[in-house]
């Protein structure tokens, strides 16, 4: 469904990604771990258009999307939860998630009932839907960028590092939504420092470090893989 | 004694409205393309010739004429931002004010070359008439402009917090990657955004010529308190205009009457103002 080949992308002169394929299957779970540094944000920028690849090309359901800008992303299907989850700081939970449906008109035709999907999902921002995004918990904002994602009713959900900063018990929470949101169908492409979890999560994952995959397979077989245990699992 | 209050009081709120309106439009670039835009009062000045040309050769009426002054710098903005302000946008701030500043004395030289330098006037019926409402009188026409510059202002905050185009411009100004992620056209919202506040400048202009009249040069002292008053509201903050624009009148009326000479300090008024919101904001975080 999602298909990168030989994508190079940086910043200015500084080049981050170095011939990178991956793929993600119709309703899979993919997980990305790697380092810090290794270039999985930047990956997902450009998958997102906000960052345009210097070469290599990006495929989504067949055709071409390589450079494509944000908003045609977005209609294509594909949804993207960022690392600095990039809320609207002083509107509602509803109003942010009801932009999440804004740009793509098959999603905002079912808007309402897509808000009460993404209330029962996340309980807790329903009893907060009136209240200013910026004066909510860490855990609680990152359920709002994941809902706002789904509000647009992505075929895709990418997922940068939601664990990051939350307790416990919220990542628990997280990650039983990002389950179910899989199970209903949505292709996820997950990027986590937290690799035990997302890797037992996972159908398949890769590794990546430097800008390159250097390892791929299912998640269980990961979890076994002695390179993975040397880099990633060491306690 | 109270008379001469009530009518200060009545000049400072006319005043107020062609403040408001000259200056959120600046505010509304500010806050939402994060630029400051120093030929915006040559934007306004543009709209006041515009009315006083339609005025001239076509005998239509400067209040009507807010329409094709509005549209006039909604479209000219639209050229300038295409060509100009939206390779700037990402670029250090001060690359936006340089441009905008050249665009303003680019604009003002063209106005001076084109149309002299001598102030122009339009005459109409309803500047000779003026109300009565117990000790105070108002002309009517300051009083149409104040009328339309609620109405207009009144227009746009309906546009942004009861119009989706107006969430999406609320957005795109609360967080700009996060506008691109839902998959708003960003830079389609500032090319409109930019229109708006430029129109709104140009519709100020041609209140302006109204009431007092239109000359290359006139930008320049509406676009210095249109800063105070931005300042004063905090950047980018549309209903701090409206308390700022006030503020300003007010002040500003209240010295022309009970200062001997005040004529000349009330056009300092606004510098003051500037200082000590300055330094109170300063004291306040310190
Ligand atoms: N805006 C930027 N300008 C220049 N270099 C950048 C920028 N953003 C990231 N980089 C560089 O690109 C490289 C990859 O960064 P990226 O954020 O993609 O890594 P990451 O794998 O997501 O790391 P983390 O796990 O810490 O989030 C880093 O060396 C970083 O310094
Ligand atoms: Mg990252």
């Amino acid at each position: 469904m999602l298909e990168v080949r030989g994508l190079e992308a940086g910043y200015g002169k500084v080049q981050v990604l170095w011939g990178l394929d991956l793929q993600v299957a119709d309703g899979e779970f993919v997980a990305l771990i790697g380092a810090n540094g290794a270039g999985k944000t930047t990956l997902l920028r450009t998958i997102s258009g906000l960052i345009r690849p210097t070469s290599g090309t990006i495929r989504f359901r067949g055709a071409e999307i390589t450079g494509r800008r944000p908003a045609e992303i977005v209609a294509q299907g594909i949804a993207h939860v960022p690392e600095a989850r990039e809320l609207f700081p002083l509107m509602t939970v509803q109003d942010n998630l009801e932009l999440g449906a804004f740009a793509r008109p098959a999603a905002w035709a079912r808007a309402a009932q897509t808000l009460t999907e993404v209330y029962r999902l996340f309980p807790r921002l329903s009893d907060r839907r009136l209240q200013i995004a910026a004066t909510l918990s860490g855990g609680e904002q990152q359920m709002v960028a994941i809902a706002r994602a789904l509000m647009s009713r992505p075929e895709v959900l990418m997922v940068d590092e939601p664990s990051h900063g939350l307790s416990p018990l919220m990542v628990q929470a997280v990650f039983a939504a990002l389950r179910e949101v899989s199970q209903s169908g949505v292709s996820v492409l997950l990027i986590e420092q937290n690799v035990r979890q997302s890797l037992r999560l996972a159908g398949r994952a890769y590794v990546m470090e430097n800008g390159r995959i250097v390892l791929q397979g299912t998640g269980r077989d990961l979890l076994e893989s002695p390179h993975v245990k040397e880099a990633y699992l060491r306690l | 004694m109270m008379d001469l209050f009530l009518q200060t009081l009545a000049n400072a709120l006319i005043q107020s409205g062609t403040y408001a309106l000259a200056s959120s439009g600046l505010a509304l670039a500010v806050g939402v393309l994060h630029i400051v835009n120093f030929a915006h009062g040559e934007f306004l000045m543009v709209g006041a010739f515009v009315a006083y040309w339609l005025s001239v050769l076509a005998g239509i009426d400067p209040i009507v004429s807010l329409v094709p002054a509005g549209a006039v710098m909604f479209a000219a903005s639209g050229v300038i931002y295409q060509a100009s302000i939206r390779r700037v946008l990402l670029a250090p701030e001060l690359n936006a004010l340089l441009l905008t500043f050249g665009i303003g004395i680019t604009l003002q030289n063209l106005a001076v070359l084109v149309f002299g330098a001598t102030p122009r006037v339009v005459h109409t019926a309803y500047q000779l008439t003026a109300v009565t409402l117990g000790p105070v009188s108002v002309g009517v026409a300051p009083l149409i402009t104040l009328i339309v510059s609620v109405a207009l202002l009144a227009g746009m905050y309906a546009v942004l917090y009861r119009t989706g185009v107006g969430k999406s411009i609320r957005a795109v100004a609360q967080n700009r990657t996060g506008a691109h992620l839902v998959g708003l056209d960003v830079d389609r919202i500032y090319l409109l955004t930019f229109g708006i506040a430029s129109a709104l400048a140009a519709i100020a202009g041609a209140m302006v010529l109204v009431r007092i009249g239109a000359s290359p040069h006139m930008g320049f002292g509406f676009v210095l308190k249109a800063f105070a008053i931005i300042v004063m509201a905090g950047l980018g903050n549309l209903t701090g205009v409206l308390w700022a624009s006030l503020v300003l009148a007010t002040a500003e009326a209240f010295v022309r009457t009970y200062v001997p000479g005040g004529g000349g300090a009330a056009e300092a008024v606004f510098f003051l103002l500037i200082f000590f919101t300055l330094v109170w904001r300063s004291w306040r975080t310190a």
